[in-house]
């Protein structure tokens, strides 16, 4: 796909004690990465409700990405855990809305890791720049 | 059993059966069958008979005729003659020496006429394999008494009042000791028996001849002192050089067992006795009681100081009473007959009887028992017949390495335990060698240092130290390089080690050395300043010397002595007197033996 | 009590006790060799001979197993007990004449020398048989035994071959009164320089001098008790009995407020740098060996040793071994370019050695760190700024033979150089902990880039981590020094100290609407802390604020949004989201 000069609208919730922190170790490490995403703190990634997704894409976004701790480290022992279960049912579940499964997606970045931070926001940047806007309206047209 | 008109008792103790005897045995059942004579003319095998130098031999019963020096090639002939035609064979007789007579009864022959037997009160007239043998001669009825009549306490006072004092050399009250084990914690603890069978001293073999001839004597005595004591196990410790003895108590165990005579409930009594025999090793340190028991429980046989006694602590730390063969061979026969019956034998502090094993330069080699407090003068001339080839008595050793010489001065001292250890010997386990003016007393003790040396466990300083530099010393002295130093530190040496050994291994190996300095010092002093052996028997010291004189007249210069010298040291024509270079000579004394005309001597 | 007369002195004694024990009570001395008082006696050797009257019997006994009897009569310098003394001890002269104690005991006796021949000058044993008596009674291990019959007499394994059974634990050797049985390296090697532990190694040991708490312990690998069911001789002699070695861990459970991680760090292993020949080369020391080598109670007592046990004529030191490298760690280590000049200073002051140290920069950046490495460069220590690529044993000239060689490049000399040393120091990279990770998911704190403990902000909060109440001190977050680490030491318990005793609670926690809950229960299976109860009567969830940690899990996971939680309701996410997209 041609360089159209689409740029994909990211949103991401962030885990405040792991992502969160790496994110902000990014920034004051200078680190330059796309400003497609932006970030919404979350106290753990087991917050993030289904419904902030879909509110998410209804509102114009062309990416989600849930942030959460590497499983074991959560500093809510297991809330990264419930996250990685909702995002299993949901991805199925967007899928059948005709979403792409590209569009939501799942990572784990911890406090010191500034520069994957950057890698993965880099990477689902280009990814979705590729797969182009999602349409809402056609998504709420066939399937809701 | 069939009714027999003759018996003939064949000697099968280990000595005799080393010459032959089961041999002779056989023919003479052959010979039987031949002449038709089996229903008549029974042949027992029986134990050790005594008279060893005269062996193979035999008694003919009920006559008592008795047979010596057989041949298998004499027997048809005596078969026939005598027990076919009844004429017996003068040939196969005992002739006592420079005599002529033959004397045809054993109990007409002076070797057997003054013996007394009580141990050996079965010798020569029963079958050891037989168990009912020996029931037949009032075996096993002692038992019966002791465990049906008499009370522990009962036993061992007749044990007590009899006098019996042990046989193994020590010669402790054996009621006594009895009354002590029985006495150490009284009914708390397991008790143990057991029988010191391993007679390690050289040339004793009475233990043995008790065993070979009558091994039920000595089981009956244990199972009476198992009772008295409060045992119910009894070992018996037998030295690994006696197989046939072996043989013989292992069948008399199983036949005891089977009778109900030994094992559970015997004689339905309630009382439980049982014996496990145990094999020595090949360690003369073994008789002594504590390395004995160490050797039963598994460990190494060394002995340990004493108290504690193994009567309060012995077997596996439990309270035990260990006897020798003989002391356990006459308790039967002291509970049968009573200890006043006994104690009119013997002497005031030694009572009973000795078997003694007669040995060394004495006619009438073998195994005696005689009352305590005859005289050696006696047993030395009367039962032993004398010294052979007219030589002099010179001394006897008594008590193996652990006793002493006893000189021709000493010879009416009266046999018991206090005179010999008095005269500075021991009665020990009844070994008498008796030697004559061939032997050299410097080199007796010699032979008996290096046994006790090469014995000796090696715990103690004064013994395994001790025993080494005496024995050093006194080779020294019988190769011509003693000095009076060392005739000074031997003794010192041979008085220490006696007062500070641990065991009575190294208390009594000095005592050769001290009995033989104390009467024939004079041998000693000839061996280290005139560097010669009186007795010719220290090689080294010989000085062989040709008679020119005899040499021509008679010899007429043979020149045998000089193709028979190894070394060339001979020289000397035909007709002319030889001469032995005495810087050649080895002092091999093949010279002196060869010369027929007696012309070689010893300075 | 029994009542006897020692050496014309009336005594009372308890039943049992041996004339060898009421002499030396009494301070009467009686010669002894196979004694020792924490062995049974033996009585071989029959030194101890004293003269007693028993029974009105007279006679010779050894004093060191015969029990005092009533009435006995002792007299332990008779003349006939000295006499068989003397004897025995000329007989020992000569079966051993090696043995300085019976030299000794002569000297005492008057005795010059012993007029039995001697076979051989160099025996020592004097088969007094401590060895075996210790190896079969008291160790166990039953590895010595005496064999042979007689004058043969000898102390040996079975049949003289090296024994399995033996458990090297030196007892026999200790308790040889003549130096006939002794330990031997098997090796040969005179200074092991790795193996060898800080101090004196027996059994019962202070861990090392300066061990908090300063307490003895048993080293259940060396104690012969672990390994043989036997000894047990520190128990015996203990007065105040404080020896037991049954003693078991025991595991005790404690609740704690807060908690300081404080477990310190490792140095790298360096053996599998081939081109330093760690554990190749003899005499190529890590720092911590060097250390080892260098302290007063250390395998050499302090004294710097090659490995031969010869002194080194030089030295090189290599910085950066493992740290500032891309292969191994990125990050400086921080300590060892001082530690290193401490090591050249130490090196200076014991030997006369020359010291090579090849750094790729100095960093001196403490208080009197700079002025330390001035005073190196006046002591002569000479600075190579390279960093050393290879020490080899390969010799190119003469004067390389023996040595081993350090190849580097002196960048401000500007060519390669190969300097020939006796002994190589390397100064590895400070790592963490090896089960740091274990111990950083124990306590919920997670691990940084270069594997140290996570503080909660690098520059602002050095010693709180992300878990409330958890602080960590000291080189589990970081390589530091001494004086880092004793700030950060006291920084911690600063914060611990202050925290106080209130319960400080989320702001951000969540609550569940009364009204709105239906009481499904999802929510108090979703809670990891379990603060939400079910509240029997009124049939709906409760959360416990005390517990909540707000972590919002039950929110999202609650069917009827009667959880919500504070500062993060879904008005106030979904409020966000329509604020990023606008």
């Amino acid at each position: 796909m041609q360089d159209s000069g689409f740029e994909p609208k990211l949103v991401g919730f962030l885990c405040r004690w792991c992502t969160y922190q790496g994110a902000d170790l990014a920034g004051t490490s200078r680190i330059e990465y796309p400003p497609n995403l932006i970030p919404i703190r979350v106290m753990c990634s087991g917050r993030v409700d289904s419904s902030f997704v879909i509110d998410a894409f209804s509102r114009g976004a062309d990416g989600v990405i849930i942030f959460g701790c590497h499983p074991g480290d959560c500093h809510y022992q297991e809330g990264n855990y419930k996250a990685l279960r909702r995002y299993t049912l949901l991805v199925k579940m967007l899928e059948q809305f005709g979403i792409e499964k590209e569009r939501i997606r799942l990572d784990w970045v911890s406090a010191s890791e500034g520069e994957r931070f950057t890698e993965v926001v880099k990477e689902a940047t280009a990814q979705i720049k590729k797969l182009g806007p999602l349409n809402w309206q056609k998504v709420k047209e066939t399937y809701i | 059993m069939k009714p027999y008109r003759m018996h003939l008792m064949v000697c099968a103790g280990t000595a005799c059966v080393s010459n032959k005897s089961y041999k002779i045995k056989k023919v003479l059942e052959e010979e039987i069958k031949k002449q038709g004579l089996e229903d008549e003319v029974a042949v027992v095998t029986t134990g050790c008979n005594g008279f060893c130098a005269q062996g193979p031999l035999m008694v003919v019963q009920p006559d008592g005729v008795f047979y010596q020096l057989l041949k298998e090639e004499d027997i048809p002939h005596l078969v026939e003659e005598h027990f076919l035609k009844g004429r017996p064979v003068k040939e196969k007789m005992y002739v006592p020496p420079e005599e002529k007579m033959p004397i045809p009864t054993m109990d007409n022959i002076d070797f057997f006429k003054y013996q007394r037997l009580i141990a050996l009160r079965n010798r020569g007239l029963i079958d050891p394999e037989k168990i009912d043998e020996y029931i037949a001669r009032d075996g096993y009825n002692a038992l019966v008494k002791a465990l049906t009549e008499m009370s522990p306490d009962d036993i061992i006072r007749e044990v007590k009042t009899s006098g019996l004092r042990g046989r193994g050399g020590a010669g402790f009250p054996t009621g006594l000791k009895w009354e002590l084990t029985r006495a150490s914690e009284n009914g708390e603890v397991e008790k143990y028996i057991v029988c010191n069978a391993d007679e390690g001293d050289p040339g004793a073999f009475m233990d043995r001849s008790i065993i070979e001839s009558d091994p039920h004597s000595v089981l009956e005595g244990m199972a009476i002192g198992a009772r008295a004591i409060g045992a119910t196990k009894g070992f018996i410790y037998i030295r690994h050089e006696y197989p046939l003895a072996l043989e013989r108590l292992n069948k008399a165990i199983k036949q005891a067992c089977e009778y109900g005579l030994l094992g559970e409930n015997i004689l339905d009594t309630g009382f439980n006795f049982d014996v496990d025999v145990h094999r020595g090793a090949g360690a003369f340190v073994c008789g002594e009681e504590t390395a004995l028991l160490a050797a039963l429980e598994g460990r190494f046989g060394e002995p340990r100081p004493r108290p504690p006694y193994p009567v309060e602590k012995g077997l596996w730390g439990k309270p035990t009473n260990i006897n020798n063969v003989e002391t356990w061979a006459n308790v039967p026969i002291i509970i049968s007959r009573g200890s006043k019956w006994f104690s009119e034998i013997g002497t005031e502090t030694s009572k009973g009887t000795k078997v003694f094993s007669l040995v060394g330069k004495i006619n009438n080699t073998g195994l005696v028992e005689v009352p305590m407090g005859i005289t050696m003068r006696d047993i030395v001339y009367k039962i032993g017949g004398g010294i052979p080839d007219g030589k002099e008595f010179k001394a006897v050793q008594t008590g193996g390495p652990s006793g002493g010489c006893i000189p021709k001065a000493l010879l009416d001292l009266p046999v018991d335990y206090e005179s010999l250890t008095d005269a500075g010997s021991m009665m020990g386990s009844g070994g008498m060698v008796v030697m004559d003016e061939e032997t050299c007393m410097v080199d007796v003790a010699r032979y008996f240092l290096t046994f006790t040396q090469d014995e000796s466990c090696g715990k103690c300083t004064p013994c395994r130290e001790g025993t080494k530099r005496m024995l050093e010393i006194l080779t020294k002295i019988t190769q011509g390089e003693g000095t009076e130093e060392d005739l000074q530190l031997l003794e010192e040496l041979a008085n220490e080690v006696k007062k500070s050994a641990l065991c009575g291994l190294g208390k009594t190996a000095p005592n050769p050395v001290l009995t033989t300095l104390r009467y024939f010092r004079d041998e000693y002093e000839t061996h280290i300043r005139e560097k010669k052996c009186p007795a010719h028997v220290c090689r080294k010291l010989n000085v062989y010397t040709i008679d020119p004189e005899i040499c021509v007249t008679k010899g007429h210069g043979c020149g045998v002595c000089m193709r028979e010298c190894p070394e060339g040291a001979i020289a000397g024509e035909k007709n002319k007197p030889h001469r032995i270079e005495q810087d050649k000579c080895i002092k091999c004394g093949v010279c002196y033996e060869v010369c027929r005309f007696k012309a070689i001597y010893i300075q | 009590m029994v009542k006897a007369i020692l050496d014309k002195q009336s005594i009372e004694v308890e039943e049992g006790t041996t004339i060898l024990e009421a002499a030396t009570e009494r301070g009467i001395t009686i010669p002894t060799l196979c004694y020792h008082p924490l062995l049974e006696p033996y009585s071989a050797c029959r030194i101890c001979m004293v003269e007693v009257e028993e029974r009105g019997k007279k006679d010779l006994r050894t004093a060191c197993n015969t029990a005092i009897t009533e009435g006995m009569v002792i007299e332990t310098s008779s003349e006939n007990a000295i006499r068989a003394r003397r004897m025995n001890l000329e007989l020992l002269m000569a079966q051993a004449p090696g043995a300085e104690v019976l030299k000794e005991m002569a000297f005492e006796m008057g005795i010059t020398k012993s007029r039995f021949p001697v076979t051989d000058e160099t025996e020592k044993c004097i088969l007094c048989g401590l060895c075996v008596r210790v190896c079969e009674d008291v160790v166990g291990a039953h590895a010595i035994s005496f064999v042979n019959r007689g004058a043969d007499r000898c102390v040996s394994t079975p049949y003289g071959e090296s024994s399995e059974f033996c458990i090297s634990c030196g007892a026999c050797a200790y308790f040889c009164p003549t130096g006939s049985i002794s330990l031997e390296e098997l090796t040969g090697a005179k200074i092991v320089h790795t193996e060898l532990p800080l101090g004196p190694s027996t059994a019962v040991r202070v861990p090392f001098m300066q061990s908090i708490p300063n307490v003895p312990f048993i080293d259940a690998e060396a104690c012969i008790n672990f390994k043989t069911d036997g000894c047990k001789l520190c128990e015996k002699v203990c007065e105040p009995q404080a020896i037991n070695h049954e003693m078991k861990d025991e595991f005790i459970e404690v609740d704690i407020g807060t908690a300081i991680i404080a477990t310190g760090y490792e140095l790298l292993d360096v053996s599998d740098m081939q081109n330093y020949g760690y554990g190749r080369f003899d005499n190529v020391l890590s720092a911590l060996e060097f250390e080892h080598l260098c302290n007063a109670g250390g395998p050499t007592g302090g004294k710097i040793l090659l490995k031969n046990g010869e002194s080194p004529q030089s030295l090189a030191i290599i910085h950066c071994v493992g740290s500032r490298d891309k292969n191994y760690k990125r990050y400086c280590s921080r300590i060892c370019c001082m530690y290193a000049m401490k090591f050249a200073h130490l090196v200076k002051e014991k030997t006369d050695a020359d010291v090579f140290e090849f750094y790729i920069d100095i960093r001196s950046f403490g208080k009197g760190y700079e002025e330390f490495y001035n005073r190196m460069l006046e002591e002569r220590v000479n600075f190579i700024r390279g960093k050393a690529a290879e020490v080899s044993n390969a010799a190119m000239v003469p004067e390389e033979e023996g040595k081993l060689v350090v190849r580097c490049e002196d960048t401000l000399a500007g060519f390669i150089r190969r300097i020939p040393v006796d002994m190589v120091i390397l100064c590895p990279a400070v790592v963490p902990r090896e089960d740091v990770s274990e111990v950083g998911k124990l306590f919920g704190v997670t691990l940084s880039e270069d594997g140290f403990l996570k503080e909660l902000h690098p520059k602002l909060a050095p010693l709180s981590t992300s878990s409330d109440g958890i602080f960590l001190a000291g080189t589990c977050q970081s390589p530091k020094d001494i004086p880092d680490t004793v700030a950060q030491g006291a920084g911690a318990a600063g914060a611990v100290l202050s925290l106080g005793d209130a319960v400080y609670l989320e702001p951000i926690n969540s609550v569940i609407d009364e009204e709105k809950c239906v009481g499904c229960r999802i929510c108090i299976g979703v809670c990891a802390y379990d603060a939400i109860f079910f509240d029997d009567e009124k049939k709906v969830s409760k959360i416990e604020e005390t517990l909540c940690k707000g972590c919002g899990a039950c929110v999202a996971a609650c069917p009827s949004g009667a959880s919500t939680q504070n500062g993060f309701t879904d008005a106030q996410l979904l409020a966000e989201v329509e604020g990023a997209l606008i």
